[in-house]
C-alpha cells in the first residue's frame, strides 16, 4: 500500500481547517507542514499502512449466533492483478496475486475493499463450508473510500448463505471482532478488539482522501482486508488498513457503516460516482479580535471561510470572509464541529453523506447579516491529480522517442526524485494555486527513449510541457494536434529556463517506427480520457477530438 | 618557513534563524594562513565567516594577537586579515604570489604542527576548471588536487605553496579519496587587486542563464551561424548582459574578443578550453566594458556595456547574509522575518523540499515571481503563543502582502505602518490561506511587553 505519515498529520490537516477531504498530501508538503521553525519533530514518523481484513467474535449470548453468521457470509477474495508501469505506459503492467476478504450483503452481493480487487484481471471466491471456487467480478468500485461490490454469476455459491446486515457506530471501548484471512493460514480467522477511536482519518488507497474511520486495538494483518467487522449479529465496519508492527502496535482501521451505507446507496442508480466535496477552505474562529472584525460576537459559533476554489461546488456561491453558521441546520460550532447523533463530528461528515447533485444549505454571516446559502454538490475534479490510478491504462503520446504524459500522482511516484523543483512544485501546488484553470492537466516529457534522433534532446525529461509549435498545451490532448501542426520542424518548448527541443519531421517520421519496434511500443498513443476527471479550466473536452 | 605562515583562530557563532533574536552556540575554526607581503593575512572567507573574534597566533611561540578582517568575498571564499598590532607580523618575511599552475603540476600543501615545525605533504594538479565554491551559484576556476594529509588542528585553510611561492589556498578536503580542491592563483590574485583600493567590489557577474548550442536542429531553429556559440535562456534585465542589450534567443558567440565554442568555452591563453565563468566572472572588473558579439535572428551584431554585479546585489530575497544578523519584527507574538537564502538553507540539506514550499518558490524562481528588488519579502515565520493570537499558532511561512490595506515590501515599513495604528482592528493579509489574521491593535500594544518577557527575547525588532 501506499505509505503514509503519521495520524498527526492527518488531525493538524483537519484543525487546520480544510474543508476538504481531499487535501493533497504529497510527502514533501507534508513535511513542509510538520517542521515549522518553531517546532521540528525529532525524527519523522513514518508509518506505513497495509491492507488488512479482520473478524471479530462477540460477546456473550450473541456470540455464537454472530460466529455461525460470519462463518455463512464470510468469503474468500482471491485476485490477480496486474498493476500498469507509469514508467513504460505502452506496457500491461506486471502480474501479482493476492488475497483478501469480503462478506455476503443483502441482494447476493459481495462487499469488499477496493484494493482488494484493484486492477483485477481474474477473481475467485470462496466460502469456509464450500471447497469449490466460483469466478467473481467487479461490479462497482469505489476507490475514494476504499470499497468494492462483487457478483457472483453461479448461484450455487450463495446455496447455504444468508446475509449480513449493517449496524450502527459501535461506542467507544466496545468490543468488536474482525474476520477475514490473514497470513499464517488458510481457514477463516477471528480476532477481537475494542473501538479505540473515532475520526476523520487518511483513506491511504486513493491517497487524497480522508473520510470517517475507526480505530480498533484487534490485530489486523494482511489478508485481512474487506473481511467485516461484527458486534452483535451486525457488520459494524469493514477492516481495510493498519500500521505495519515496527510502527505501532495493535492500530487497526475499519471503514464505518456511514461509509458503507453511503456507497450502497451510491450505486443504486446503476453507476458509482466519486464523492463530492464543498470545495472551499476554512478556520476555526477562535481569535476575539478576528470575530470582532467580521463582525461576530464572543459565542463560540462559526467559521470562516478563507478559500473557495474555482471551478468547486461553492464557486460563486461563497466567497473568503463568509462566516459559516449553520450546514442544514446543524450549528456549527467555532472549531467546525456539528453535532449529529449526539456525536460531535466535522462539518463535512453532513457533505460526506451526500451525493452528487444534492444541495447543502448554508447559514452564512455576510457584510453585516445572516443570509441563506445553497450550493449544490459535486465531485473536486481539481484535486483529481493527487488521486492515484488504478484502472484506467496511463495515457501518453510518443513522438520520435519523445514520451509525453499527463501529470498524476502515479507518474510523479514513479519520477520521484528525478522530478525537479519546477515540477514538484507545480504538483503540490496545483490545486492551492488553483493552476488547474490555465492548465487542465500539466504535460510532462516524462521521458526520451534513446535514439540515434534524439541524442541532444535526453537532458529534457522531466520538463513541463509549455508549448508546441506555437500552440499552448493544456492537456494530454492538444499534443497531437499541436505536432501534427508543424511544419519541416516540430519546436517544443517548456516551463522555465530549459532549452527549447526541436525535431525535424522527416527524422522523426523515420525513427519513429524504428523506435516503436525497439522498445517494443504498439500505440503510438492513448490519449482517451476514458473515466478520468479533469479539472475544467478554459479546456474544452468537445474541442478536443 | 618561519615568517610565512600563522595560526589563524576564528571564534564562530551564526544567527539562529528560527529564533532571529538570538545566536546558535558558539565553536571554534583553526586555519593556517598565509603572511602576505605588506603584514596582511590571506585566509579562506568560509573561516571566518559569522565570527565573533578573529585571533593570531605564532607558529612554535605562545604569542597572540587580534586581527581584523579587511576585505571578505564569500562568493570566491578568500579573506584578508589585517593584525590588530602591526607589530605583530614584525620580522614575517611573508610570501609572493606564484604562477598560475596546470593539471600535472605539483606543489606542497603546508601544515603547522604543534611545536611549529612545517609539516609539507606534495600535492598534485588533477585538474584545472570551472567549479563550484561553497557558497557561491555560479562557479569560478579551481583546482583539483590530490594530497595526503594528515588531521592537524589548523587545517580549516591550508595553503597551496610552489618553490616557497603561495599558488593555491585548499578550501576542501575529502580525506576518504584524498582529493580537494584549492583556489587558484588567479583568483587571488584579483581579489587582492580589487582588495588593494580598500575599496572591496567583488566579482562581476553577467545575469543570464544559457545552454549550450551543440544541437543541430536547435542551431537551425535559432538561426545560430556555423559553430560556436551559446543560447540565451533568460536575462536579468538590470544585470550586465541585461543592461547592455542581451535578449533571451540571442546567441551569444563571443564576449570580450574571446569566441565561445558550443558548450560555453573560451580558449584560455593559459588553461586552454575554460568555461565561460571564468571569461566573464574573473578577467574583467567591476565598471569594465563589456562586448558582446550576439546573433540575433540569423544578423550578427557587437553590443556592449559594464560590468557590474547589481544582477547578484539587487535581489528581492538576498542570498547570503553571512555577518548580518536576521531582521525580525514580533506583534502580538506574530513573528515576521526577511526572507533570505540563509533562512531557508536553515531548513537543511532538503530545504526545497522542507521549507514552506511559497517561500522556496519565491527564492529559487526569483527572477520570475519577484523581479523588483525593493520588493523584498517579509513572511510570518511562526506564532509565539499568547491569549491574544488565540487560534494562530499552527501559521507559518505565510508571505506577509498588506497591513489594513496598506501594501508592506519591508520590515522597516511594517514597523512604520504598525506604530501608526494605535487602535482597532490590525488585519495583515497573506498570499495564501487563510488570507487574514486580525489582531487587535490596543490589545497588541498592552500585551506586547508581556509577550516580549514570557518568551525572554532581548527585543521584539531588528530592522
Amino acid at each position: 500500500m501506499v505509505p503514509e505519515s503519521s495520524r498527526r498529520m492527518a488531525k493538524a490537516k483537519i484543525s487546520q481547517g480544510f474543508t476538504l477531504r481531499n487535501i493533497p498530501n504529497p510527502g514533501w508538503a507534508r513535511n513542509a507542514i510538520r517542521q515549522t521553525g518553531r517546532f521540528r519533530y525529532a525524527g519523522v514518523l513514518k508509518a506505513i499502512w497495509f491492507p488488512l481484513v479482520i473478524l471479530a467474535l462477540l460477546p456473550g449470548c450473541a456470540k455464537e449466533r454472530q460466529l455461525h453468521e460470519a462463518k455463512k457470509n464470510t468469503v474468500m477474495v482471491e485476485v490477480t492483478s496486474q498493476v500498469w508501469d507509469y514508467r513504460l505506459p505502452w506496457n500491461p503492467g506486471t502480474v501479482s496475486s493476492g488475497r483478501g476478504a469480503g462478506f455476503i450483503v443483502a441482494g447476493k452481493k459481495i462487499l469488499t475493499n477496493a484494493h482488494v480487487v484493484s486492477g483485477a484481471r481474474n477473481i475467485t471466491v470462496q466460502r469456509e463450508a464450500d471447497p469449490r471456487r466460483y469466478a467473481a467480478r467487479v461490479q462497482y468500485v469505489a476507490h475514494d473510500c476504499d470499497l468494492a461490490m462483487l457478483e457472483v454469476e453461479d448461484p450455487a455459491f450463495f446455496k447455504g448463505t444468508s446475509h449480513l446486515d449493517l449496524g450502527g457506530i459501535p461506542q467507544l471501548e466496545s468490543v468488536v471482532s474482525v474476520y477475514g484471512f490473514p497470513i499464517g493460514g488458510d481457514r477463516l480467522s477471528v480476532t477481537r478488539g475494542v473501538v479505540s477511536r473515532i475520526d476523520y482519518n487518511a483513506y491511504t488507497h486513493s491517497g487524497r482522501e480522508s473520510h470517517l474511520a475507526i480505530q480498533i486495538d484487534a490485530a489486523i494483518n494482511p489478508g485481512n482486508s474487506g473481511g467485516p467487522v461484527m458486534q452483535e449479529d451486525k457488520v459494524v465496519g469493514v477492516a481495510f488498513q493498519g500500521f505495519r508492527g515496527d510502527v505501532a502496535q495493535n492500530v487497526g482501521y475499519m471503514i464505518p457503516t456511514p461509509v458503507i451505507r453511503r456507497f450502497l446507496k451510491d450505486v443504486e442508480d446503476g453507476k458509482y460516482d466519486h464523492y463530492v466535496d464543498i470545495a472551499i477552505r476554512w478556520m476555526p474562529l477562535e481569535n476575539p479580535a478576528m470575530r470582532k472584525y467580521l463582525g461576530r460576537p464572543n459565542d463560540g459559533r462559526g467559521v470562516v471561510v478563507t478559500d473557495v476554489f474555482s471551478e468547486g461546488s461553492s464557486d460563486g456561491r461563497l466567497r473568503p470572509g463568509d462566516v459559516l453558521l449553520a450546514i442544514d441546520g446543524y450549528p456549527i460550532e467555532s472549531d467546525g464541529s456539528v453535532r449529529l447523533e449526539g456525536k460531535p463530528v466535522q462539518l463535512e461528515e453532513i457533505v460526506e453523506r451526500k451525493f452528487a447533485g444534492n444541495e447543502v444549505q448554508l447559514e452564512v454571516w455576510r457584510d453585516g447579516k445572516v443570509e441563506s446559502v445553497i450550493v449544490p454538490l459535486k465531485p473536486a475534479d481539481m484535486f483529481s491529480m493527487y488521486e492515484i490510478l488504478y484502472e484506467p491504462p496511463p495515457r501518453y503520446v510518443l513522438y520520435g522517442g519523445l514520451v509525453f504524459q499527463p501529470l498524476t500522482a502515479n507518474l510523479m511516484a514513479v519520477l520521484a526524485g528525478g522530478a525537479d523543483l519546477r515540477l514538484r512544485q507545480k504538483y503540490t501546488m496545483f490545486a492551492t494555486d488553483q493552476l488547474y484553470r490555465e492548465t487542465p492537466e500539466p504535460v510532462i516529457l516524462s521521458s526520451v527513449l534513446p535514439d540515434a534522433s534524439n541524442v541532444y534532446l535526453r537532458g529534457l525529461a522531466g520538463q513541463i510541457v509549455r508549448e508546441i509549435n506555437g500552440k499552448r498545451i493544456r492537456t494530454l490532448m492538444d499534443v497531437e494536434p499541436a505536432l501534427e501542426a508543424n511544419g519541416e520542424r516540430t519546436v517544443i518548448r517548456f516551463e522555465g529556463d530549459a532549452r527549447p527541443a526541436v525535431l525535424k519531421r522527416e527524422e522523426v517520421d523515420r525513427a519513429t517506427p524504428r523506435i516503436m519496434a525497439q522498445y517494443g511500443i504498439g500505440e503510438v498513443s492513448r490519449t482517451d480520457v476514458g473515466d478520468r476527471r479533469l479539472a475544467q479550466g478554459s479546456f474544452s473536452r468537445e474541442g478536443s477530438k | 618557513m618561519q615568517g610565512s605562515v600563522v595560526r589563524v583562530r576564528a571564534a564562530i557563532q551564526a544567527y539562529d534563524q528560527f529564533r532571529p533574536w538570538q545566536k546558535k552556540a558558539p565553536y571554534g575554526l583553526n586555519g593556517t594562513g598565509v603572511v602576505l607581503p605588506g603584514e596582511k593575512i590571506l585566509v579562506t572567507a568560509a573561516l571566518v565567516a559569522n565570527r565573533t573574534e578573529v585571533g593570531l597566533e605564532k607558529p612554535g611561540s605562545a604569542e597572540k594577537g587580534g586581527a581584523e578582517v579587511e576585505a571578505i568575498d564569500y562568493e570566491a571564499n578568500l579573506a584578508l586579515l589585517r593584525p590588530e598590532k602591526p607589530e605583530f607580523l614584525r620580522g614575517f618575511k611573508g610570501l609572493s604570489l606564484g604562477p598560475a599552475l596546470r593539471a600535472g603540476d605539483t606543489a606542497e600543501v603546508w601544515q603547522v604542527e604543534r611545536n611549529g615545525e612545517l609539516l609539507r605533504n606534495q600535492a598534485e594538479i588533477l585538474t584545472v576548471g570551472v567549479g563550484r565554491y561553497p557558497h557561491d551559484e555560479a562557479g569560478f576556476l579551481q583546482y583539483g588536487v590530490r594530497v595526503s594529509l594528515p588531521k592537524r588542528d589548523d587545517s580549516y585553510t591550508l595553503p597551496l605553496i610552489r618553490q616557497n611561492q603561495l599558488v593555491g589556498m585548499v578550501m576542501m578536503y575529502d580525506r576518504d579519496s584524498q582529493e580537494g580542491t584549492a583556489i587558484p592563483v588567479p583568483m587571488i590574485e584579483r581579489f587582492l587587486k580589487d582588495a588593494a583600493d580598500g575599496k572591496y567590489e567583488g566579482f562581476p557577474t553577467l545575469g543570464v542563464s544559457w545552454t549550450p548550442l551543440r544541437d543541430p536542429n536547435l542551431r537551425e531553429e535559432v538561426n545560430a551561424p556555423k559553430g560556436g556559440g551559446i543560447l540565451i535562456t533568460r536575462v536579468n534585465p538590470r544585470g550586465t548582459a541585461g543592461r547592455a542589450g542581451l535578449r533571451e534567443g540571442d546567441v551569444l558567440l563571443s564576449v570580450d574578443g574571446m569566441k565561445l565554442d558550443e558548450d560555453g568555452n573560451y580558449r584560455d591563453p593559459l588553461y586552454g578550453p575554460t568555461a565561460i565563468g571564468n571569461l566573464v566572472r574573473v578577467r574583467p572588473t567591476v565598471g569594465s566594458q563589456a562586448r558582446f558579439l550576439i546573433s540575433r535572428g540569423g544578423k550578427e551584431m557587437e553590443i556592449t556595456g559594464s560590468y557590474d554585479r547589481r544582477a547578484r546585489d539587487e535581489v528581492a530575497i538576498p542570498t547570503l547574509t553571512f555577518d548580518t544578523p536576521p531582521r525580525y519584527l514580533v506583534v502580538g507574538g506574530l513573528v515576521f522575518q526577511q526572507l533570505s537564502g540563509t533562512y531557508l538553507q536553515e531548513w537543511g540539506d532538503k530545504w526545497t523540499e522542507r521549507a514552506p514550499q511559497r517561500l522556496v518558490e519565491l527564492f529559487s524562481f526569483q527572477l520570475e515571481k519577484r523581479p523588483d528588488p525593493a520588493d523584498e519579502v517579509v513572511f510570518l515565520s511562526q506564532v509565539l503563543p499568547a491569549s491574544l493570537n488565540l487560534g494562530y499558532q499552527q501559521y507559518s511561512g505565510l508571505v506577509l502582502e498588506k497591513v489594513n490595506g496598506k501594501k508592506i515590501h519591508n520590515l522597516a515599513e511594517l514597523s512604520e505602518v504598525l506604530s501608526g495604528i494605535q487602535e482597532g482592528s490590525l488585519v495583515f493579509e497573506f498570499m495564501d490561506d487563510p488570507g487574514k489574521l486580525v489582531l487587535d491593535a490596543a490589545e497588541v500594544n498592552a500585551r506586547q511587553e508581556e509577550i516580549r518577557r514570557a518568551y525572554g527575547l532581548p527585543e521584539l525588532r531588528r530592522l
